[in-house]
């Protein structure tokens, strides 16, 4: 159905916390970056600034998509608040009880995933050429433009996984913390034990550390071209386990909504 | 009464071991207030979530409209389920504009409603400012939306003060008349007696019966005997004409007819069987009466 998005729309276009959390990330995106690029951190002795480095073209891209990937945390706590409203109002029943199928009120919010991790690409896409032509000229332009569409696959995994979440566990404040525990405890310790012990780098194709590795922090690129080291894993390995997850995500928050009764947070 | 507008085959549906529904089947005819009427637990809320699609039955199937795609059925039935449910932040407008594209039809319609109901000075309001009353007549409003063809309301009375309750009967009488077709459930019979044309009834999940309500409902007289002999007078009672049952009482023999019997005729059989009746009364069984044992045994 063509308007599921429309109404997805509806419900969400004088929502206050959705632009709120919306602009968090609209703002910060740029100010944190602004000030990365005047040396508000710095790593390197003198005057010499490493992370500052890398803000004209060909590198603005990578630099740029390091950091959306921690500000991505806002659109997923969106996604969540988003999904466990309709739990929290029953209007996941209403919907269906007004005249859509389950799977309308599962598209409908995947739409808004797909319509979020887009618009957050777009987003870096021109904050990221304003940077590259203030720190460069347009010569080296786009650059490393495939950290761009890595920035997507993040979003849309980020997302997506934080949607999963949602229909999981039904009430916001629950999500929310399972969210970040698992984001930034849980996967970095497996993922790093894994690691470690099995002596692979199996750990680094978990859920959301596989797109994590497509934008590393940026000064280990430049440390690692220095050194002349080669990552060992071809990113489109990352990039395919990405939308491993993400097909997987959907296909098991289908089946959850199929099955059970339409229940509600209480 | 032409159609057939819901057709229930054979649902089933249990929570763990608890069986909601047993096997239930009705039809719904074209035209009708239709009640599904019994106790507390008895199943009627699970019943219209199943078709309704917010819940999944174990077994059995329904189908709406004469076989319409349930999705599509749905858009053509205004539903009032329970509580209110609306997005907090929105306004009464607004909340109608989601109903109406998700039914695809009324978004003209949302000020007539919201006039209906009395609800149009506070159009713009957030929902979450609304009292509960206003927030079920929104919910009310929401169901008229596009002039359904189809009414379902669970316990449309439930918690109002008795001018509401008043209203709200009138109101379903009014669209019925309209030509809309109304399912209604309570577990209050003078309610279903007074609104509805046919009625469920259902007991733990089992549909005990259904039909018109002016013969599944029907009144019933008892007449209360007594005599010296009283098992004499039992013997001879047992052979009376169009008997349906007999049942021991403290001052007497209870007797009801399967069909209305003067008490004259009564007192006259047994007169001519040689038993002089030294008690004879006859009693109205209530409706209320008539559910409790419906629901009861």
């Amino acid at each position: 159905m063509k308007n599921l998005l429309a109404i997805e729309w509806l419900k969400i276009k004088s929502y206050k916390t959705f632009w709120i959390l919306a602009g968090f990330f609209a703002l910060l995106l740029p100010l944190w970056n602004y000030g990365i690029s005047n040396g508000v951190m710095k790593i390197g002795g003198g005057n010499i600034n490493l992370i500052s480095q890398a803000y004209s073209f060909a590198y603005v891209w990578q630099n740029i998509g390091f950091w959306t990937s921690i500000f991505v945390a806002f659109i997923s706590i969106l996604t969540i608040i988003i999904t466990t409203n309709e739990y929290q109002f029953r209007t996941n029943r209403q919907n269906v009880i007004d005249g859509w199928t389950r799977l309308d009120f599962y598209h409908g919010k995947w739409q808004i995933v797909l319509l979020l991790s887009l618009l957050t690409t777009l987003y870096v896409f021109i904050v990221g050429v304003g940077f590259g032509l203030a720190y460069g000229s347009t010569s080296g332009f786009p650059g490393k433009i495939e950290y761009l569409f890595y920035i997507w696959v993040l979003s849309l995994n980020y997302y997506s996984f934080s949607l999963l979440l949602a229909i999981l566990f039904k009430r916001s404040g629950i999500t929310i913390g399972i969210f970040f525990l698992y984001c930034m405890i849980i996967e970095a310790i497996v993922s790093k034990f894994v690691n470690w012990r099995l002596d692979t780098k199996a750990g680094n194709f978990m859920p959301l550390q596989c797109s994590d590795e497509l934008l590393p922090f940026p000064i280990l690129d430049i440390i690692k071209a220095m050194a002349k080291m080669q990552d060992t894993i071809n990113p489109n390995y990352y990039v395919g386990a990405s939308f491993v997850w993400i097909t997987l995500y959907y296909f098991i928050g289908r089946k959850k909504l199929m099955a059970s009764d339409c229940k509600f947070a209480v | 009464m032409t159609g057939t507008m819901l057709s229930i085959n054979q649902i089933s549906k249990s929570y763990g071991p608890i069986r909601a529904l047993n096997g239930v089947s009705f039809d719904v005819p074209q035209g009708s207030v239709f009640g599904v009427l019994g106790p507390n637990g008895s199943g009627k809320t699970t019943l219209l979530g199943i078709l309704l699609d917010v819940l999944n039955a174990d077994a059995g199937s329904y189908s709406w409209l004469g076989g319409a795609a349930p999705a599509d059925a749905r858009r053509q039935i205004g539903s009032l389920l329970e509580t209110p449910n609306f997005y907090h932040y929105l306004s009464a407008m607004d909340n109608l504009n989601i109903t109406a594209a998700i039914k695809q039809r009324g978004k003209d319609d949302r000020e007539r409603v919201l006039k209906l109901v009395g609800l149009y000075e506070r159009k713009d309001s957030k929902f979450q400012t609304y009292s509960l009353g206003m927030k079920q007549r929104l919910a009310l409003a929401a169901a008229l939306l596009g002039e359904p063809k189809i009414l379902v309301l669970d316990e449309p009375t439930n918690g109002l003060d008795p001018a509401g309750i008043a209203e709200i009967r009138e109101l379903i009488k009014t669209l019925n008349q309209q030509g809309m077709t109304v399912i209604m459930a309570s577990h209050l019979l003078d309610e279903v007696e007074k609104v509805c044309t046919h009625v469920a009834i259902l007991k733990k999940g089992d549909l005990l019966l259904s039909g018109k309500v002016d013969e599944v409902l029907r009144s019933e007289d008892q007449v209360e005997v007594n005599a010296e002999d009283q098992n004499r007078l039992k013997e001879i009672v047992e052979g009376m004409p169009l008997l349906k049952s007999i049942h021991s009482s403290s001052n007497g023999l209870l007797l009801s007819f399967t069909e209305k019997m003067a008490t004259g005729r009564i007192n006259e059989y047994c007169m001519q069987h040689g038993v002089t009746l030294s008690h004879l009364v006859l009693k109205k069984k209530s409706l209320e009466s008539k559910f409790m044992e419906l629901t009861n045994f």
